[in-house]
């Protein structure tokens, strides 16, 4: 039926006319015009916009990768590392892609040395991103890695490693786990060691997975490595010798310091108590603090050789003039200075030798106090070292207006003004330098003497060396800080301690010392707080303790003797001159 | 060349069927395969629905267009005729089917949409089917109508009555694509057919309102039409699949970032081996790989046309409906799938004809081209005075 319709319609003529041409032709021109508009669309989002469009996609999949930069390493002065950084891994999870059987999660705890109730515990948290540990060894993360769990990654990150460990934590200090510096040089030039991570650019599936490296990439630059003034030789036998001699006298705390004279540097910075920085549980304040930087004492006869240069420059005494200190006491207003042993008749330079409160208190009594504060200022004291180390104290000098006299008397022989062991050696830098004071600094410096700003005349500085080298010789404080082959030139200190505001009967014994005194190299300060094993003087307690750290430091640097193999004569001072 | 020897060469034999047309068709199939398995591989690598097989869709695919092949050889055999005398039958199956589909328990639902039949093996899409079916029986409507086109009521009311029901079938799935695709046809095929220009004016302005409603009523609609305005204001809400779209267009360029290269396939472009086949292919082949394939199936229109106008020429009525309601078809589908993934049409769910995975869709579009190709072949068996 349908076959006979479709026959007899094609057949009629008037069908033709009812089929126009046109129509098909319009349909079809339509169709290919719509084609057209196609292609023209195409190419405008193709070849004309397609920088708009790839920026969104850029914005949508391309990703900066963070390469890790390492951090710079802290190294003595030959070279020795003193901090390095080791490359660890740190494991972390998307919770909710985490699908672990539980023998999967049993060995991922046992890898992390986790407990498994605490790994699941964590891996239930509702949080998109948990660490599981931090600071594994790259190994244990490259098995982790082979299990291939997923939701589980990890990042590549630096664990901190200190060979040296607690000899110099103090001055080395540590970072934390996120490599930011806390303590010590590690904090101080943060800066320099830090480096700067990397980028690389990538193209990321929406899965996270990475697809291809774009370009773009910039290096990471890694921390600038650090070379320290220390020596670890040196600082060795500093830290060691310290450590005994507050052991031998049942000493609370102590702090050495070895400074180079010439150039500054701090070849040795020694404290007692310290702690290892490679493993800082249970630590503790008084194992973390840098004493001979941040804390302060009174110093105690150490300072009287300032107030002896004093009087030489300007002009009131000279290196023999006799001072009265019978009978052993003064009194100034209401109050009473006394010295140990009474003395009588003294030269300023027997003064000093034998650390006669009263004969330095006579003196600086015929300071004006401005004058007296001013030398007290140039020589650094009240001011903070400058060296770069957190919690750098300045001590203190009160101004010279509210000073009374007993004030400015106690001052002289180093009470009623507190310092810091490193300001005392900054100080004595102008005995060992002919009246120069100079900045003491932590890093190695180019080799060349360092200038200086002038306190003293040279003239002076020689006479007072001259009766330093008294006081270390047979009829002066400290005969024990002597050395073979060198001549010492030093000053005792045994300041009784301040508690509560008032003087107790604990002390801080100290010695600041230089040798050769013919042509000083090295100035080195020892200082045992609260010895309570009998001893308390500064020669007995602090004396063989300077004498042990110099006499290896001289050698080890091989610093010319300057004196014969025999303890040398009781005039050789007078030889200087 | 002597008078001698120029009649001593074998003579060429015309050409059983039109081969620009073949080749335009079998380069969209194979350039298809290609695409389909190179936008899935990324995602049949990375489901667990997929097996974490690679080849998943190739395979797939590999086999639905086996099974296209075979159903059109068949469909080729079948003189235009036959096809003309089932249609008013295949075009009732047709709505029974878009009907079972309906039926809660039989019919799948896939994303919110119930299109698909399970049968076991593979999921048949009625409305694919329909497509065909559409054009076959407007066609024979057209052809028995047509003494009376300039009459509504009897030239146009009963078309419009089937196409209302088989229209709000595809509008319950919802399968608006389908529909929009199906009415294309119905009213194409009118219009060629010789419907008066009249009626067919006033026609497309009450279709147009009616589509104005639609979109108004429907907040699904609504909100795809607003993604597609302006895709780059909820980039990551409503326009996330467009806004992608547009990326790996950008991304291509001229030449493209080669094949393979794609970055908008790896999770990001949703489809990206069905409805945004086309946007893969910007990515990877470029401005250049677009344009062969907007110039194949450009081709593949004119040539149906040219079938169509031929069939007219040989007072063959309803081969040429049928020819040009296969161009129609094949056009209006690939157009709106094109454009949809240029931004230039609000999203709906359209494959690209012969390239998109999909079984229903490959048989039906492989299956529609055997009946143009034999519409040709029957032409240019008249034209050589044999009979069809």
């Amino acid at each position: 039926m349908a076959r006979a319709r479709s026959h007899r319609y094609t057949e009629s003529p008037v069908l033709q006319l009812a089929f126009p041409a046109w129509r098909s032709r319009l349909a079809a021109l339509a169709l290919l015009g719509g084609f057209a508009v196609l292609a023209g669309r195409s190419f405008y989002l193709q070849v004309i916009n397609n920088d708009f469009l790839q920026e969104k996609g850029e914005s949508r999949y391309r990703r900066e990768l963070e390469i890790s930069a390492s951090r710079g390493r802290i190294t003595d002065r030959n070279g020795d590392v003193l901090a390095v950084s080791t490359p660890m891994r740190s494991i972390w999870a998307i919770p909710a892609d985490v699908k672990l059987t539980p023998e999967q999660s049993q060995n991922l705890a046992k890898m992390l040395e986790m407990d498994g109730r605490e790994l699941n515990r964590r891996l239930a948290e509702d949080k998109n991103f948990v660490y599981l540990k931090r600071q594994i060894p790259p190994d244990t993360g490259e098995r982790i890695a082979a299990l291939k769990l997923p939701g589980i990654h990890q990042n590549k990150e630096y664990r901190r490693y200190y060979p040296s460990g607690d000899m110099t934590a103090h001055i080395v200090g540590f970072t934390g786990v996120d490599d930011k510096g806390l303590e010590g040089v590690e904090l101080a030039f943060q800066d320099q060691l830090l480096g700067r991570p990397g980028f690389r650019s990538v193209i990321k599936d929406r899965r996270g997975q990475i697809v291809e490296d774009v370009g773009s990439v910039k290096p990471p630059q890694d921390g600038k490595d650090i070379t320290l003034a220390l020596d670890s030789k040196i600082q060795y036998l500093a830290f060691s010798q310290l450590k005994q001699a507050v052991d031998d006298n049942d000493a609370k705390a102590g702090g050495a310091v070895v400074v180079d004279a010439r150039s500054g540097e701090i070849l040795a910075l020694a404290n007692w108590p310290t702690y290892n920085p490679n493993n800082r549980a249970n630590l503790s304040g008084a194992q973390l603090r840098n004493r001979a930087v941040t804390d302060t004492y009174e110093p105690g006869s150490t300072m009287k050789p300032f107030s002896a240069a004093l009087a030489l420059e300007k002009g009131k005494f000279r290196f023999d003039s006799v001072i009265n200190t019978a009978p052993g006491k003064l009194t100034i207003g209401t109050a009473t200075i006394s010295d140990s042993h009474a003395h009588g008749l003294l030269t300023l330079a027997q003064v000093i030798q034998k650390s006669s409160n009263v004969g330095i208190a006579k003196v600086a009594g015929t300071f004006p106090p401005e004058e007296m504060w001013t030398m007290f200022d140039n020589l650094g004291f009240g001011q903070a070292p400058k060296l770069g180390f957190p919690g750098e104290v300045g001590g203190r000098l009160r101004p010279w207006k509210t000073w009374r006299p007993i004030e400015q008397a106690t001052m002289s022989y180093g009470h009623g003004i507190s310092v810091s062991l490193m300001q005392m050696v900054r100080a004595y830098t102008v005995f060992a330098r002919d009246g120069e004071l100079i900045p003491l600094t932590l890093l190695k410096g180019d080799g060349n003497p360092v200038k200086g700003e002038r306190v003293f005349s040279p003239q002076t500085v020689r006479e007072v060396r001259a009766m330093l080298e008294m006081a270390v010789q047979p009829g002066g404080t400290a005969p024990k800080a002597q050395i073979p082959g060198y001549r010492v030139a030093g000053k005792t200190g045994t300041a009784h301690k301040l508690e509560g505001g008032v003087y107790a009967r604990k002390y801080v014994a100290s010695f600041v010392g230089l040798a050769p005194a013919s042509d000083p190299r090295l100035i080195v300060a020892v200082m045992i707080d609260e010895p309570s094993s009998g001893k308390h003087f500064g020669g007995d307690v602090a004396g063989p303790t300077f004498a042990n750290i110099m006499s290896g430091a001289l050698r080890t640097l091989g610093v010319p003797q300057d004196a014969a193999l025999q303890v040398a004569g009781s005039n050789a001072g007078k030889e200087a001159l | 060349m002597s008078m001698v020897q120029a009649l001593n060469q074998p003579r060429q034999e015309p050409t059983e069927v039109d081969m620009l047309l073949l080749w335009s068709v079998l380069g969209l199939l194979a350039l298809g395969l290609v695409m389909v398995y190179s936008s899935s591989i990324a995602t049949a690598e990375g489901s667990k629905a997929f097996g974490y097989q690679p080849a998943y869709f190739l395979i797939r695919h590999g086999v639905f267009l086996c099974v296209a092949m075979v159903a059109a050889a068949v469909a080729f055999q079948v003189p235009v005729k036959v096809w003309q005398e089932l249609a008013p039958w295949l075009f009732l199956a047709g709505a029974v089917l878009l009907a079972v589909v309906l039926i809660p328990g039989i019919g799948r639902d896939v994303n919110g949409a119930r299109r698909w039949l399970p049968l076991g093996f593979a999921n048949l899409q009625p409305s694919e089917l329909m497509k065909l079916f559409a054009v076959l029986y407007a066609a024979d409507y057209t052809v028995r109508k047509m003494p009376h086109m300039h009459d509504l009521k009897k030239a146009f009311l009963p078309m419009a009555g089937a196409m209302v029901v088989i229209g709000g079938l595809l509008l319950k799935e919802p399968d608006f694509g389908a529909f929009v695709v199906i009415i294309s046809i119905a009213i194409g095929i009118l219009f060629l057919g010789g419907m008066r220009a009249r009626l067919f004016a006033v026609l497309f302005v009450v279709l147009l309102a009616a589509f104005a409603i639609l979109i108004i009523v429907s907040p699904y609609r609504r909100d795809r039409l607003f993604g597609f305005m302006d895709p780059w204001s909820d980039a990551f809400g409503k326009g996330y699949q467009l806004s992608h779209a547009l990326i790996a267009f950008g991304r291509g360029e001229l030449f493209g970032v080669g094949l393979g290269g794609s970055v908008e396939k790896l999770f990001y472009l949703p489809e990206a081996h069905t409805d945004f086949l086309l946007a893969v292919i910007a990515e990877e082949l470029g401005f250049v790989g677009v344009l062969v394939v907007v110039g194949l199936f450009a081709l593949l229109v004119q040539r149906a046309f040219a079938i169509g106008r031929q069939a007219v020429a040989l007072e063959r009525l309803y081969p040429a409906l049928v020819a040009m309601g296969i161009g129609i078809w094949m056009g209006v589908q690939s157009f709106i799938n094109m454009g949809v993934n240029m931004g230039l049409l609000p999203t709906k769910g359209l494959t690209l004809p012969l390239m998109s995975f999909g079984g229903s869709g490959v048989v039906a579009n492989c299956v529609a081209l055997a009946i143009l190709l034999r519409v040709d072949w029957e032409n240019r068996q008249l034209m050589r005075g044999g009979k069809v």
